[in-house]
């Protein structure tokens, strides 16, 4: 009953309040829900790009980042999604952990819930080997695990994430198998790989970035060589069609009043050539790839497909 | 590698940046000092605000914390029976007791200059090994970490108490609650019963505040006109330059030292693990053993030197391969990205000034330790327990709900602490001891997860565990610390015989 | 003289044993979802756990056949239970109406009850705690503690 009043009041006042609000919009501090602790990945994102995204929206508009961890960032997103499409509350989203969710759990949402506004960063996932293993080239791994199905073994981060999509991916275009080792985390698998404990390993270039000298970095999973690591061959060249990637952008709820995204959206999509957020966002380890709207929403959309597919014949728990 | 450590000394001395190391202890001893605060959450609330800070001020600032805080853990460790952080669990065998004597004063002494003399060895050898020492890191694979938790477990067997039956039941509940959350390697729900928030396990914090704080709480309100309670005039204290004389623990600090940075180094097992495995050894190779958990001041020493001694050590895995050692260091780690420090090899490189001056900070904070600590305990916050039991127990509940809540920002976390505490409460009563529970929700989880790691590397085989020297040596300590003890009983009842 | 038999099973430990077979073996019911090899480690222990317990009661009982009493739980339970409900009132009332006011509330209310009276302690108290929490936490480091959930946003 009083949800109901709630809703009627808050709904009224939105109308009442709609033509001017909207058009100044914004005219009160926009909260941006981060579902990881602060100084996680996620959040030196939002944090970096709180200030370029107030330049470019103007009007001396202010974002506040509020950190929900817990869950791998599903606490986080489905506050967000749940939350009134008023503009004024934002959320950081994750592919494909955010959509894998959907499917290897309940969730609070799903890939409907959103207004997509930007993805910005695309960190390409990254095929490794220990310097102990003598496999460094990737011919040598693929003939190595044709050779000894499952005898590789293979350090990544949590299963139904981006490392072991591309993993799934491997596998189908090799024909090849391998034993799945997933650590907590990439930092653990990496440490696992330095330590030889682990043969091979699929993580992230900006978690390999500062480890070149003492892993065999195989390739790049992009289609284009990295800006991040541009000596890095990628998978293309090598005759192996391999593109996959872990990805961090910005969501709104679904609903938002159209010129309200339009503004939100030509914001972000400005900061793919601001030099000062791309350096900043490099000095933490953050390599920037801006997707907006529709390409964006698009992107969300085929990667739950693919998780689909992959849960349909192979579940992961 | 060393000059780089010498040029980065004058930017330490720049005055904000000694500020922020002065301040951080100061925080620190206060955080640690309040029932129900602790160095994690502090610094996690503190991470976001360093923003917009110069990255030494922010780094002086976590360093002071850290150093602070495993001190003032001990304060109401000694005073109440409640440790203020995880870490000091260990120091409220003797602690209190001594307190109890009429000796806190001295308690609390031994507990700063040992808690010093950790963190200085420890600060050293984060300056000076951190290479070598992240290098015997690498040698320990899921394999070999499963054997130092079950070394861990192990000495549970010495934490039981008086009932083996009850000092079990709390093992296992320990390790249960260890398993709630996702399946370390499927990520299924173990327990949650749909509850997103018990998805990532449950913090220790919020089991340590539950047991720990509520029982004493409830204590103060339930006979409010009792006045045996411990306060300040009957701290005992003489001057810190008289006290000094008597402390004559070398080995148990060199040994804690030691054993705290061992533990440091290796991810994931942290500070009280260390604290609990020094005081073991202490007692077990001390010459009185039977003083011991009665107020024995060699005891204090042997925990607080080893929490701190791994303050420091935590940071070498953490900055030079991205694994933080203990809880706190995994969110200082936080910190450290803030500010665009990649943890990795290249750290040293890139950013030798900011890295090599953190690590005096921590140099100088534990220094600054002893000098703060000292009058800081027993001037000011041995004075708050005079005030009113029952004013002194609703002040504490009201910490130990910011304590909880501030580490995730929800209620949920309240609640579940509070159900802790009802659990504690009749532990308490019926003389169940807490800290196997503790011991068994630190290694239990994290035990199995490296089992499992290790046994799907090894493709089932079991094999994989005893496949190395490491693995070998860690099963041969286990086995020694067991049934040694047993061993030499049998021995010296034998000759009694003869 | 031996005791009742009901007074036998009111003994607070074998309640507590009690309590956490029928606790462990509710537990022990989703583990059959999981799989072996997740459910292992949980089942052991739940299984320990009953089996500890067992135990414990079965000493227990053999204690109050010896004819050996029990030591009570508490001396006073109305102030044991007053203070816990207490504390899980003020835990709601933040959730519900709001840190601030809670915590001001609370502090007093919890003081008075359990023994200290003056009104001018109380007070001095309460501002010192609740101001030095909020110029610390709100307005230091910009920390959100709850709002009452009744007033909605």
């Amino acid at each position: 009953m009083l949800n109901i009043f709630k809703k009627t009041a808050i709904a009224g006042a939105m109308i009442l309040s709609a033509g001017a609000a909207l058009a100044e919009y914004p005219e009160e501090p926009i909260e941006v829900i981060v579902g990881y602790s602060a100084g996680g990945g996620t959040d030196v994102m939002a944090r970096t790009a709180a200030p370029f995204i107030e330049k470019y929206l103007g009007d001396g508009a202010s974002l506040v980042v509020k950190n929900m961890p817990g869950a791998s960032g599903q606490i986080g997103v489905t506050e967000a999604a749940n939350a009134d499409p008023d503009g004024y509350t934002l959320g950081t989203f994750n592919l494909p952990g955010m959509m894998a969710r959907t499917i290897d759990r309940e969730a609070g949402y799903d890939r409907d819930s959103f207004t997509y506004l930007a993805n910005v960063v695309n960190d390409p996932n990254v095929i490794v080997t220990s310097k102990e293993s003598g496999l460094d080239t990737l011919d040598k791994l693929l003939e190595e695990a044709k050779a000894n199905p499952l005898a590789v073994t293979v350090g990544m981060s949590s299963l139904g994430g981006d490392d072991h999509f591309a993993l799934i991916k491997l596998q189908q275009a090799t024909d090849t198998e391998y034993t799945i080792v997933p650590f907590k985390g990439s930092a653990p698998a990496r440490t696992a790989l330095l330590g030889g404990h682990v043969a091979m390993g699929i993580l992230n270039i900006s978690e390999v970035a500062e480890f070149q000298d003492q892993l065999n970095v195989l390739g790049v999973a992009t289609d284009e060589r990295s800006q991040f690591a541009p000596d890095l061959p990628t998978f293309k060249e090598q005759g192996l069609d391999l593109v996959n990637g872990s990805m961090r952008g910005f969501i709104a709820p679904a609903g938002l009043p159209e010129d309200v995204q339009a503004k939100l959206i030509d914001a972000f999509s400005q900061l793919s050539d601001d030099q000062e957020f791309l350096d900043a966002m490099a000095a933490t380890a953050n390599p920037v790839e801006v997707v907006t709207g529709e390409e964006f929403k698009q992107l969300t959309s085929d990667l739950y497909d693919l998780a689909n597919g992959v849960w349909q014949t192979t579940p992961w728990n | 590698m060393y000059s780089d450590l010498l040029h980065a000394l004058p930017d330490v001395f720049a005055w904000t940046n000694f500020a922020a190391v002065v301040i951080g202890v100061i925080a620190g001893i206060v955080v640690g000092a309040m029932p129900g605060l602790s160095a994690t959450m502090a610094i996690s609330v503190l991470v976001p605000f360093t923003f917009g800070l110069e990255p030494l001020v922010a780094l002086g600032l976590m360093a002071g914390i850290y150093n602070g805080a495993m001190y003032g853990g001990a304060i109401p460790a000694v005073l109440l029976r409640i440790p203020g952080t995880p870490a000091a669990v260990a120091t409220t065998f003797d602690g209190y007791p001594m307190a109890q004597k009429g000796e806190g004063g001295f308690a609390l002494q031994v507990a700063v200059v040992s808690s010093s003399i950790g963190g200085i060895a420890s600060a050293f050898a984060l300056m000076l090994l951190a290479p070598p020492l992240s290098k015997v890191t690498l040698l320990f694979g899921p394999s070999e970490v499963f054997w130092v938790a079950v070394f861990g477990l192990a000495s549970i067997i010495f934490l039981l108490g008086g009932n083996p039956i009850k000092g079990l039941i709390s093992a296992c509940f320990g390790v249960f609650v260890s398993v709630i959350g996702s399946d370390p390697i499927y990520g299924n729900d173990r327990f949650t019963f749909g509850q997103l928030e018990l998805l990532d396990g449950i913090n220790i914090v919020i089991l340590l505040v539950g047991l720990y704080a509520l029982p004493p709480v409830i204590d103060l309100l339930e006979t409010p006109l009792k006045t045996d309670g411990v306060n300040s005039s009957k701290l005992g204290t003489e001057p810190i330059w008289k006290a000094l004389p008597r402390m004559n623990y070398w080995k148990t600090w060199l040994r804690g030292s030691f054993l705290g940075i061992w533990i440091g180094i290796l991810p994931g097992a942290g500070g009280s693990m260390a604290a609990f495995m020094s005081y073991n050894e202490a007692r077990r190779t001390s010459k009185h053993p039977e003083t011991w958990g009665e107020g024995e001041p060699e005891g204090v020493a042997a925990a607080e030197v080893a929490n701190n001694a791994d303050t420091a050590s935590a940071l070498i895995p953490a900055l030079t391969l991205g694994i933080p050692g203990t809880a706190v260091a995994a969110v200082m780690l936080g910190g450290l990205l803030v500010h665009g420090l990649q943890p990795g090899p290249m750290l040293f490189r890139d950013n030798p000034d900011i890295v090599f001056g953190f690590m005096w900070q921590f140099l100088f904070g534990a220094i600054l330790l002893v000098l703060l600590g000292g009058s800081l305990a027993t001037n000011s916050f041995a004075r708050l327990l005079n005030l009113p039991r029952p004013l002194l127990g609703s002040v504490i509940i009201v910490l130990m709900l910011i304590g909880v809540y501030s580490i995730n920002g929800r209620m949920f976390d309240v609640y579940l602490m509070l159900g802790f505490g009802a659990i504690g409460w009749v532990m308490d009563r019926l003389k169940f001891p807490l800290p196997p529970v503790v011991l068994g929700l630190i290694l239990g989880g994290f035990a199995e997860e490296n089992l499992r790691l290790a046994l799907r590397i090894g493709r089932g085989d079991p094999m994989v565990l005893f496949q190395n020297t490491t693995s070998l040596i860690l099963v041969a300590l286990t086995v020694a610390v067991v049934v040694g003890p047993t061993l030499k009983k049998r021995f010296i009842d034998s000759r009694k015989k003869a | 003289m031996p005791e009742s038999r009901n007074s036998r099973l009111t003994r607070p430990e074998t309640l507590t044993a009690g309590g956490i077979i029928v606790v462990a073996a509710g537990f022990l019911v989703p583990t059959y979802d999981l799989r072996a090899i997740s459910a292992l480690l949980p089942a052991a222990m739940l299984i320990g756990l009953i089996v500890l317990s067992a135990f414990l009661l079965l000493a227990d009982q053999r204690k109050a056949s010896a004819g050996e009493d029990a030591t009570p739980m508490t001396t006073s339970p109305k102030r044991v239970i007053g203070a816990f409900l207490m504390i899980v009132s003020y835990a709601l009332a933040c959730d519900f109406v709001g840190f601030y006011i809670s915590t001001a509330v609370t502090i007093p209310l919890v003081a008075w009850t359990f023994g200290y009276r003056s009104p001018v302690g109380l007070l001095i108290a309460t501002v010192i705690v609740v101001g030095t929490i909020w110029a610390i936490f709100d307005f230091g480091m910009s920390q959100d503690f709850p709002t009452g959930r009744l007033w909605g946003r």
